[in-house]
């Protein structure tokens, strides 16, 4: 009877249609909205993702979110490195400085001071230039977009002399990664330079990054170190929940995602809601003859719920496809707020489930006059 | 033995003015191997006894018999496969499936058992040769005219052989000589020693297609004649 539901459904193309294109663009509304947000919130925590080597971040006890660091002593990275469960433990500097170029524009960077000696710390994905350069006198790297937005209509290049904090600097590389909160260009170089470019006195770090050894949990490790050093010290990953969490609380990202998120179920909904349900009465009579025949409502009921199901899973590929295009248009572009864009597999799937779901469901609902039809009407003209 | 036997079959439908009293202690029968054709002026109440009698009706009280099974007793459950096995139902409104070819609406009843396509298409598409409807086979409804549809609907009433064949007004809706043709037709596959036919009609014209004609007034059976006289005192 499967084939029948499916002749029943086909036969009638406007309102298939009418129902693939509504699954489709709730689908497309609710991944590509899901996953830019949840690039975004990634974009909130860029220095966290880009820094792979470390598993631990260590900071001040006031620190709420990666972009707001406080500065600690340098001696701190020694505490830190006796910490039982440690492998190495290097200092890491953030700062925001000045940059001007040759012909007298200046613009905020936000500058970051990789370990000197072993580099951890340094963008993961170089475009021009290798991470060894960052060791040449005055040298640092520049992110694509940044580069982009400093000289504006240049290809990507190296070679070019600013000045940061009225230093002398030299881009040396052009590093490629996704766009972070502030927006601002990142510029890499090493800590001991980067010092100097923020025009400080001493020598601080902002964070201590930090490695488990082989066989400890990154977690536990942590929590020694705030233990014993009266520092708060974070897995990566746990870090990095606590500075989205605070990024949620503190801007209306949520919020305004959700809403967005929100319409298209409601539109989803509403749209297959509706048109299943004016399918359904409209093929009230035939599915009354049916029962008057002697198919059970079970049959029905698994007749109906086939159509819904093929006409989701064809909505959702539909819409999907659509939102893959998007993010493989823009994704891999150097520059704009769409670089680094992506579906995570989790936005993938779970829309797939939620609307495969939610059309059921709103087809189960609006069947209801199917089920309790009473055969006799066919008797009826 | 009698295949459908009605015994004081009543039944009241409250409306906005009160209970009406629509079967008022109907006694029908209508015998295996024959056609009988239930007749009447409209709303004395004949759609009403067959969708008793085809259990699609429940609330009757009285006594309905279709082969031995007293069908008022049958839980709604036991119903639907009891159609499927042993009612074949023709409508005014053909009610076939505007997706589905006239080969697969036929074959309807017989998928609906459990056969398999192929054979349930074949054994359709045998029945529908008989109705003339061989170089038809794979149009839709709407690229058939009224009686090629009726006809369609014969074939889906038959084709898994019940034992019970229940027609509601099957010419009503088609001209005076497409109506002959659907009768002729249903008469010449219907009849058959192990079914019983109802046929329920108020176009005198086609009483000749019946062996008995029983008749109904405002919810009674008031006589019942053999179909030969039946048609001689419908002609005057
Ligand atoms: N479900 C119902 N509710 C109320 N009245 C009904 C219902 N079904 C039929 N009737 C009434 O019962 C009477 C007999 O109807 P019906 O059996 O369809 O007559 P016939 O088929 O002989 O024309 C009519 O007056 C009709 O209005
Ligand atoms: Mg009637």
């Amino acid at each position: 009877m499967i084939r029948v539901a499916f002749k029943i459904l086909l036969h009638d193309t406007a309102k298939y249609l009418a129902l693939v294109m509504g699954i489709a663009f709730a689908t497309l509304l609710i991944s590509q909205q899901s996953a830019i947000f949840h690039s975004v919130m990634e974009s909130s925590v860029r220095d966290i993702i880009d820094v792979t080597e470390a598993d631990i971040w260590v900071m001040k006890p006031s620190v709420e979110t990666v972009d707001q660091p406080d500065q600690m002593a340098e001696l701190t990275v020694n505490r830190v490195r006796s910490t039982a469960g440690v492998e190495w433990a290097v200092a890491y500097y953030q700062a925001v400085a000045q940059l001007r170029t040759s012909t007298g524009q200046t613009k905020s960077v936000s500058l970051i001071g990789v370990d000197d000696s072993s580099l951890v710390g340094a963008p993961p994905t170089m475009l021009l230039g290798s991470l060894s350069d960052l060791r040449r006198p005055d040298a640092v790297i520049m992110d694509a977009a940044g580069f982009a937005s400093i000289f504006p209509g240049t290809a990507p290049r190296t070679g070019d002399i600013v000045e940061i904090g009225q230093r002398r600097a030299e881009i040396v590389g052009i590093s490629h990664t996704g766009p972070s909160w502030t927006g601002l260009p990142r510029v890499h170089t090493r800590r001991s330079l980067a010092v100097e470019f923020a025009r400080e006195t001493l020598n601080p770090v902002t964070y201590v990054l930090a490695r488990s050894a082989r066989g400890g949990s990154p977690e536990e490790v942590a929590s020694v170190i705030t233990q014993n050093t009266g520092l708060l010290a974070h897995s990566r990953a746990g870090f990095k929940a606590r500075s989205q969490e605070w990024v949620l609380n503190y801007s209306g990202v949520a919020e305004n995602f959700g809403i967005t998120i929100l319409m298209g179920v409601v539109i989803g909904v509403a749209i297959v809601g509706q048109t299943f349900y004016m399918f359904s009465v409209e093929n009230l009579r035939q599915f009354a003859a049916l029962k008057a025949i002697g198919v059970s409502n079970g049959r029905i009921l698994g007749m109906i719920s086939s159509q819904a199901l093929f006409v989701s899973v064809v909505g959702y590929c539909l819409g999907i496809g659509v939102a893959s295009l998007f993010f493989a248009v823009f994704s891999p572009q150097l520059t704009g707020g769409l670089r680094g864009m992506f579906m995570d597999p989790v936005i993938f799937v779970g829309t797939g489930v939620f609307i495969v779901f939610v059309t059921l469901l709103s087809c189960v609902i609006s069947v209801r006059r199917v089920l309790t039809v009473d055969p006799a009407v066919v008797f009826r003209s | 033995m009698h295949g459908v036997v009605c015994h004081q079959v009543a039944i009241e439908f409250s409306t906005g003015a009160g209970p009406i009293r629509v079967l008022k202690g109907v006694d029908f029968e209508a015998p295996a191997g024959q056609l009988t054709m239930l007749v009447g002026p409209s709303g004395c109440g004949k759609t009403t006894l067959i969708s008793i009698i085809a259990g699609l009706l429940r609330g009757a009280t009285g006594s309905v018999r279709v082969f031995g099974e007293e069908v008022t007793k049958l839980s709604g459950a036991d119903l639907v496969p009891f159609r499927l096995a042993n009612i074949g139902f023709i409508f005014q409104q053909y009610n076939l499936l505007s997706g589905l070819n006239a080969a697969e609406n036929a074959a309807i009843p017989l998928v609906a058992s459990g056969m398999p396509w192929p054979a349930a298409l074949r054994r359709a598409g045998t029945l529908l040769s008989k109705l003339g409807l061989d170089q038809h086979l794979d149009k839709l409804p709407r690229q058939l005219s009224g009686g090629q549809q009726q006809r369609v609907a014969i074939a889906r009433a038959l084709v898994h052989e019940p034992r019970l064949l229940l027609c509601d007004e099957p010419t009503a809706a088609l001209d005076g000589k497409s109506g002959q043709a659907v009768m002729g037709l249903l008469r010449e596959l219907a009849v058959h020693p192990d079914r019983t036919a109802i046929v329920v009609t108020h176009d005198p014209r086609v009483y000749t297609y019946a062996d008995r004609v029983a008749h109904m007034e405002d919810g009674l059976l008031t006589k019942v004649e053999d179909g030969t006289s039946a048609a001689h005192a419908g002609a005057h």
